[in-house]
């Protein structure tokens, strides 16, 4: 490939993008100033350093075929899921999660480039298959290679990254040509299986009554009886279909499966969630159940962002953010400082800024010549995506607070890295748009 | 359809998704940073300060001698655990260790750091009245507790517990529904508040007003340094000088000794109040006590309800000494002729009922006076229902004070009930009867009063015609320099229009009950000549009855040299007619300048040293 040919990337991506990292580092920087303007802290350097080598990694990524990365990317997954279960072992503990990875004197989350790693291979798994694409074998083995990655980083255990990997396959799937039944069930079951595990929290600390349904999510005896029966039908229903080959029977047992799949998975959810992670959650329903604990972040946040205004506070003169009121105010909550001190405009420029990367990349991908580059173009623009809506949301209090970082923008070399990457491969879709 | 158009067209959809979900955020920051911005903007300057409150310094109490102070301040220590300081893994041998340094169980404990409070950086108190060598233990071993703080939180110490706890009443943590009643009166949930008595009734007074310690704190309530506002300094409460004396309330009290009753002495020419004892009593130092909830829940369940002030929260019949209220209305009215008299033979039949006199055999004829001093019911008797009738006697009953608040200053006072026809129609559904008359007219059936306005009876005749409103209350200083900073003045609550010869007449009369009558054998006293009237209630039972003493001595002087001694001894105890040996030692004791024990041997009552108790 041609040096010159880096000239004809999509520059309104380009710039967009450094323009949100140009934005990410001035708040990473008010972020690390105090109230009395005593700069605390140099996280903006480093991101600064970060940026730097990441555009470094950026025109590197461009310079291979997406298509001969995607002959090594069963590999990538691989060593990824290694790392995963390195990390697990040897990690540092932050912030009571062991994800990070200690690198030549750097830390570094291994899960943030699992995902990209995870996209590559997924859909070249599905591209493969194309034959068989709405067998349910096809989509079971692409289940377990989109969710492998996932166990390990639950186990860290670091919930916001996990979330990430259920959009991305679930749009990697419908673009791949799956079934869209085997795609609802697993909405369906997945949003169930919250739903279910949810309720005696919500229970406990929202409605504070006696609700009879959920007495027999909790009561051990009635559960087993609710799942086994649940299950009876629909092995019974199995069977029926089996013999008779009536569709009824099928659509009985799919949703008795849907059930049984949210009836145990709700038991999962509540074992294996942390009460932290039940209360952001519960809080997130009803902020005033934990005013000064879990729901503080959101309603402190919600001022932040509300307080700002048209104009805002202006650059450093925000007082939530310098009273030290918001929580991860360069990771989680960077939106609530912009939003504070640049006011609805900052909060749009910022929308806009990714909604030029998002739909932009869509375009481009439109034009890739094979069905790989869709797949991983639409995935990435998913993943993308699914971080800005939930990290806004959490800002302005419209979703769970879940730890999620706002890419390019938000402090931190590995997010950061992934998000570069990730723009760098569509680029490079865009660029081999006229290979025949 | 081909297969790559199908795939085109999810792609825009995609796109189409991503564009919509964006202007829906975008509607949503316009709503939240332009529509409710102003809201926001106000609860941004609110929340950037934190106040902490600087408590102030509780006043103190002294009687009205003013030398030694009845309740003070001692330095004691509250326990707080920071439940987000804590470590989660020690924090179960942490409450353990806590729980025994402090002899507390570890459930109550726990019960004060529920799950969802550990994340909170908010000092929870464990437990107050914590003495300085406890928290020395907890401090040498600091690091052992990690999240256990401590602060200073004085509590009551209450001098010369007895008696003068139903006076001066206790404190206690406030409850959540005494914070919603005190609501925005410069309470807050950590507020110690009077939970009866005078420390109840001038909390406000008394407690000052707490200043502020403002600070900035951070996201999770942390203290932040370097921004400093002003503190807004405390002012200290009040001290509060009571018109109690404490030697006469000692007096008092062991003159009632162990009987469940009560006994005033109060000044009638001011209202104010030299002893209010009311038996039994309780201590309350002891609600410091590391037991204080089975001690409390003790008292609560105690059926001589020790929690009950009987001066001002029991009412009785008034019995005989409601014959002074008689005579006063046949004196002023004259409905009968004073020198007339009436023959009292044991008993007399009212209608189908027979009522009887105290002396079965009966008093012979008797006049007004006579009948007065031997407390003959059938004189009575005649007297209310023949001459003046129900009207009149609820009449000149209201006109004592009866039936109304005295309107001391303590919390809980009662009003006792004067009985009228409409009264008993509006409440029984039935007409009023001569034998209600009957019953009336010796203080009987449905009219009761509490010994604090039995002693406003006696005051009005003391005062010939003028009852102060009886008050506990003398002054109030500032608690550092003494300075007075308010005088309690009398306050007069009943004017009387009933002539000074009928009062000048009643006083007679009174004395005539300690020369000839009634209590001639019983008040042996030399110290003082007094005037004044007993009382025998009946209760039901076979052997024993409420006994009453109203008394005013010295007879001849001044109403400003004056004291009216009221006392009641319940029915329950054993019969010794004990109310007016009781009144004898307290006038004894007080115009002789003697105590309890000096004034028994002076009556030569030595033999009543060991009788504290009824026998």
């Amino acid at each position: 490939m041609k040096v010159k040919s880096f000239f004809n990337i999509d520059l309104s991506i380009f710039f967009s993008m450094l323009g949100l990292m140009t934005i990410g580092v001035l708040f990473i920087y008010s972020s690390g100033i105090t109230s009395s303007g005593v700069q605390m802290s140099n996280e903006y350097i480093y991101q600064i350093v970060w940026i730097s080598s990441g555009l470094i990694l950026y025109f590197f990524v461009m310079f291979f075929d997406y298509l001969v990365i995607r002959k090594w990317s069963f590999y990538i997954y691989l060593i990824f899921i290694f790392i995963l279960i390195l990390t697990l072992i040897f990690g540092r503990e932050v912030h009571g999660s062991r994800s990070w990875l200690g690198f030549l004197g750097f830390g570094i989350q291994p899960s943030e480039f699992a995902k990209i790693a995870t996209i590559l291979f997924l859909s070249d798994y599905l591209v493969r298959k194309k034959k068989s694409i709405r067998n349910l074998s096809t989509f079971f083995t692409a289940m377990v290679i989109a969710f492998l990655p996932v166990v390990f980083i639950i186990a860290q255990p670091d919930m916001g990254t996990s979330l990430v990997y259920i959009p991305v396959f679930l749009i990697i799937a419908v673009m791949a040509g799956v079934k869209k039944r085997y795609v609802l069930f697993l909405l369906f079951s997945g949003l169930l299986m919250i739903f279910l595990g949810m309720l005696p929290a919500w229970q406990k600390y929202i409605s504070r009554e006696e609700i009879g349904f959920i007495k027999i999510l909790i009561t051990d005896d009635l559960f087993i009886i609710l799942v086994s029966s649940a299950a009876i039908v629909g092995v019974l229903s199995l069977i029926g279909y089996f013999f008779t080959r009536r569709y009824y029977f099928y659509w009985i047992m799919y949703s008795f499966f849907l059930l049984l799949t949210g009836l145990l998975g709700s038991l999962g959810v509540r074992s294996f969630l942390k009460e932290y992670q039940i209360m952001r959650l519960i809080v997130f329903l009803d902020p005033s159940v934990d005013p000064r604990g879990t729901g503080w972040n959101i309603i402190q946040s919600r001022i932040a962002v509300g307080s700002g205004g048209l104009m805002g506070k202006g650059f450093l003169a925000g007082t939530q953010s310098h009273y030290r009121f918001l929580p991860e105010q360069s990771t989680d909550f960077i939106f609530s400082i912009i939003s504070e001190e640049w006011g609805f405009i900052g909060s749009v420029t910022i929308i806009v800024l990714f909604c030029i990367i998002l739909v932009r990349g869509l375009i481009l991908i439109n034009n890739a010549k094979d069905s790989y580059g869709h797949l991983i173009g639409s995935g990435i623009v998913m993943m993308i995506f699914f971080h800005v809506i939930i990290n806004i949301g959490m800002a302005i209090g419209i979703m769970p607070i879940t730890g999620i970082p706002l890419l390019f923008v938000s402090y931190g070399g590995s997010s950061l890295w992934t998000a570069l990457i990730s723009v760098a491969l569509i680029q490079n879709i865009y660029l081999r748009r006229y290979r025949y | 359809m081909n297969k790559d158009s199908t795939i085109k067209l999810k792609i825009y959809l995609f796109a189409g998704m991503v564009i919509i979900i964006s202007i829906f955020y975008i509607f949503y920051l316009y709503d939240l940073q332009i529509r409710k911005s102003p809201e926001y903007q106000s609860r941004a300057r609110n929340l950037a300060l934190r106040i902490n409150t600087l408590p102030a310094q509780r006043g103190e109490i002294f009687d009205r001698n003013r030398d030694n102070p009845l309740v003070i301040n001692v330095d004691s220590f509250a326990v707080n655990i920071i439940p987000a300081e804590t470590d989660p893994e020690t924090l179960e041998t942490v409450i353990d260790e806590l729980a025994e340094i402090l002899n507390i169980s570890t459930e109550s404990i726990k019960s004060k750091i529920p799950d969802n409070y550990r994340n909170q950086y908010y000092p929870i108190e464990i437990k107050s009245g914590v003495s300085l060598s406890v928290i020395n233990r907890i401090a040498e071993n600091i690091e052992k507790f990690k999240g256990v703080t401590w602060n200073s939180k004085p509590i009551r110490s209450y001098l010369e517990p007895g008696s003068i706890a139903h006076v001066l009443g206790y404190v206690g943590d406030i409850t959540t529904e005494e914070f919603q009643v005190l609501y925005n009166k410069g309470y807050n949930i950590n507020s110690v508040v009077g939970k009866s008595g005078i420390e109840k009734y001038y909390d406000q007074t008394l407690r000052g007003k707490d200043g502020i310690h403002y600070k900035t704190v951070d996201v999770q309530g942390r203290k932040i340094q370097n921004v400093q506002v002003d503190d807004l300094l405390p002012e200290n409460g009040k001290d509060l000088v009571l018109t109690i004396d404490r030697h006469i309330q000692k007096l008092a009290e062991e003159a009632l000794g162990e009987r469940m009753g009560s006994a005033v002495v109060l000044k009638p020419s001011t209202g104010e109040i030299l002893a209010l004892v009311s038996y039994p009593w309780y201590n309350p130092n002891d609600f410091y006590d590391d037991d204080r909830g089975r001690i409390y829940r003790e008292l609560a369940l105690d059926n001589r309800h020790p929690f009950l002030n009987r001066t001002i929260q029991s009412v009785y019949e008034p019995a005989s000494t409601f014959k002074v209220v008689m005579t006063t209305a046949n004196l002023e009215e004259d409905l009968f002729p004073v020198d007339k008299a009436i023959l009292c033979e044991g008993s007399i039949w009212f209608g189908d009922r027979e009522f009887h006199c105290h002396v079965p055999e009966g008093h012979g004829w008797l006049i007004l006076h006579e009948a007065l001093e031997q407390s003959c019911n059938v004189y009575y008797y005649t007297l209310g229902l023949k001459y003046l009738g129900i009207d009149i006697i609820s009449d000149y009953a209201r006109r004592f004070g009866y039936g109304s608040y005295t309107g001391i200053d303590l919390p809980g006072e009662i009003p006792g009930l004067v009985p009228t026809p409409e009264w008993k129609e509006r409440v029984f559904n039935t007409k009023w009867v001569g034998g209600d008359t009957v019953n009336t007219s010796i203080g009987q059936g449905f009219i009761n009063v509490t010994p604090v306005q039995m002693a406003d009876m006696m005051a009005m005749i003391v005062n010939k015609g003028v009852i102060y409103k009886p008050h506990i209350l003398k002054e109030i200083r500032d608690s550092v320099t003494g300075e007075l900073v308010e005088e309690i003045v009398p306050e007069i609550i009943h004017t009387s229009t009933i002539h000074q010869d009928t009062f000048n007449t009643m006083q007679q009369y009174l004395r005539g009950v300690i020369t000839d009558g009634t209590a001639k054998v019983v008040i042996t006293t030399k110290a003082v000549d007094i005037a004044g009237k007993t009382g025998t209630g009946e209760v039901g039972l076979e052997d024993s009855w409420n006994a009453w003493f109203v008394a005013y001595g010295p007879f001849d002087a001044d109403p400003e040299d004056q004291i009216v001694v009221v006392t009641m001894v319940e029915a329950v105890n054993e019969w010794e007619w004990w109310a007016i040996r009781a009144a004898n030692i307290i006038f004894q004791g007080i115009f002789a300048g003697e105590t309890y024990d000096e004034a028994i041997d002076s009556l030569r009552w030595g033999w009543l040293r060991n009788k504290r108790k009824p026998q």
